[in-house]
């Protein structure tokens, strides 16, 4: 399974970013609160160096772990011809010794952050999950009761939808879509092509908040 | 802490104890896959005698001669992975920090096909993940699987038990590197509990099998699950650990 993996940095309009998404997907939103472990492997392990991400969710009552792998982006004539990044990722759910298992096997922390915010998870046209959180680091080693924002004021917005390969095409359409109407705040651009700011999102976010979302832009 | 630390299963979270360093504990928070107990024993030859295919059917011939009838086949398998270097194929191994396994064992069970475990056998630890595990560590590259072992056969109702009976193959061989068996039972997932009935059980099975007079014996071999962190209810890993222990007697026995 390939995953869209694609991000953008986008800052201070996060409650009328809520408001859009709410609207959009005319679901309820999600507490987000995950415990990202990165694990990278021992020198001379592996045939090439690896790196590992281990996700441990927070929100529920009983802690969940995932493992996720984050590939290379998606390079070739097709990745030039769309405008946001691609990536695939690989996971899956993992018993909560799960980070005794990858030390156990030659990987070590590399840096730990914790994420929190909300998420909104909806169909149209794919199965979209569009998370926007703070990124907070610990001042000691897994302590997340302690944890303080490394950017205030600047939230990750990630979009993550599953494709395989007979319907890698409609999904980057529903996505490219999809990116369209979050435009008005935030663009969702390669690194490296444009900023993430909007000149307008300002009065966008006015104007959304203002109406509490019942307007559409 | 989420974070299961080394340690008692309540510790004490002061700032020296979340570094300090304690002896392996039970797994905190573990997914309650409870399942049926179940025993798993392996063909033992007699010195000298090497294994045949008709000790399976002498043991499916007693399976239906209790009563047990045959409905469907069963495969579990075992896959062990090697620490892969830079340097080569995974043959310079001694370039690796001596932490790192030189073996990890991937376990799929017959009955959870979405699951896969696996086993660092000198730290006496079960993971259990999904079936897309597998695809993870081919991504990572830092370990290579590199020998699929099928457990597969036949398997039998028998009122609360079932049986499966069969034959270790190397994938895609028919090389026969060892016979065994699952018993479970289906009314309790408590090990203790089931203990006498199992114990029970086999004794029928040993009387039975012993009227064939075949050169060997099945011998269930205890698996130590509570250094494995596993509690006295029955689950999933229970059965992948007792598949590392029964893979390691019958290397044994083919080495003997």
């Amino acid at each position: 399974l390939t995953f869209f993996f694609l991000w953008v940095c986008t800052m201070q309009h996060v409650e009328a970013l809520e408001v859009l998404l709410q609207g959009l997907s005319g679901v309820p939103k999600e507490r987000v609160r995950v415990h990202e472990l990165c694990l990278k492997s021992v020198p001379m392990l592996g045939a090439v160096p690896s790196e590992v991400r281990l996700l441990c969710d927070l929100a529920q009552p009983t802690p969940s772990w995932t493992i996720r792998h984050v590939g290379g982006a998606m390079r070739g004539a097709g990745a030039e011809q769309i405008s946001i990044l691609v990536r695939t990722i690989v996971e899956s759910k993992a018993s909560s010794n799960v980070l005794r298992y990858f030390y156990g096997i030659g990987y070590k922390l590399d840096h730990e952050i914790l994420k929190v915010g909300f998420a909104f998870r909806f169909q149209r046209g794919a199965q979209f999950t569009v998370t926007v959180t703070s990124a907070n680091k610990m001042p000691k080693l897994h302590a997340t009761d302690e944890a303080v924002q490394v950017t205030p004021g600047i939230q990750l917005v990630e979009i993550t939808a599953p494709a395989a390969a007979n319907n890698y095409n409609d999904v980057v359409s529903a996505v490219t879509s999809f990116c369209e109407y979050l435009a008005p705040l935030l663009h969702l651009s390669k690194p490296g092509n444009s900023t993430g700011i909007v000149p307008t999102a300002g009065a966008a976010a006015a104007s959304l908040m203002s109406s509490g979302g019942a307007k559409t832009l | 802490s989420h974070i299961a630390q080394p340690g008692g299963p309540h510790p004490v979270k002061t700032r020296e104890s979340r570094h300090r360093r304690r002896p392996s504990s039970p797994a905190l928070h573990r997914p309650a896959a409870m399942a049926p107990a179940k025993w798993l024993m392996h063909w033992h030859p007699n010195p000298g005698v090497t294994l045949n295919t008709q000790i399976l059917s002498e043991a499916c011939g007693c399976a239906e001669s209790l009563g047990g009838t045959k409905d469907g086949r069963w495969k579990t398998s075992i896959i062990f992975y090697r620490p892969m270097t830079r340097d080569g194929a995974g043959g310079a191994q001694q370039n690796l920090p001596p932490d790192v396994p030189r073996e990890l064992l991937g376990v799929a069970l017959h009955e959870r096909p979405g699951l896969y475990f696996s086993i660092l056998r000198n730290q006496r630890l079960v993971l259990q993940a999904d079936a897309a595990f597998s695809q993870v560590m081919e991504k990572l590259q830092s370990f290579k699987a590199r020998v699929n072992l099928n457990f597969e056969g036949f398997q039998y109702q028998l009122g609360d038990f079932c049986l499966r009976i069969g034959k270790c193959v190397p994938n895609n061989t028919e090389t026969l590197r060892g016979i065994m068996m699952e018993v479970e039972y289906y009314p309790l997932s408590s090990i203790e509990k089931s203990r006498a009935i199992m114990v029970d059980f086999f004794d029928i099975w040993q009387e039975t099998l012993a009227k064939k007079s075949l050169p060997g014996r099945f011998i269930h071999v205890e698996s130590n699950f509570a250094e494995y962190g596993l509690s006295d209810h029955y689950s999933f890993q229970h059965t992948a650990v007792q598949y590392a222990t029964c893979l390691q007697q019958l290397m044994a026995a083919v080495r003997a």
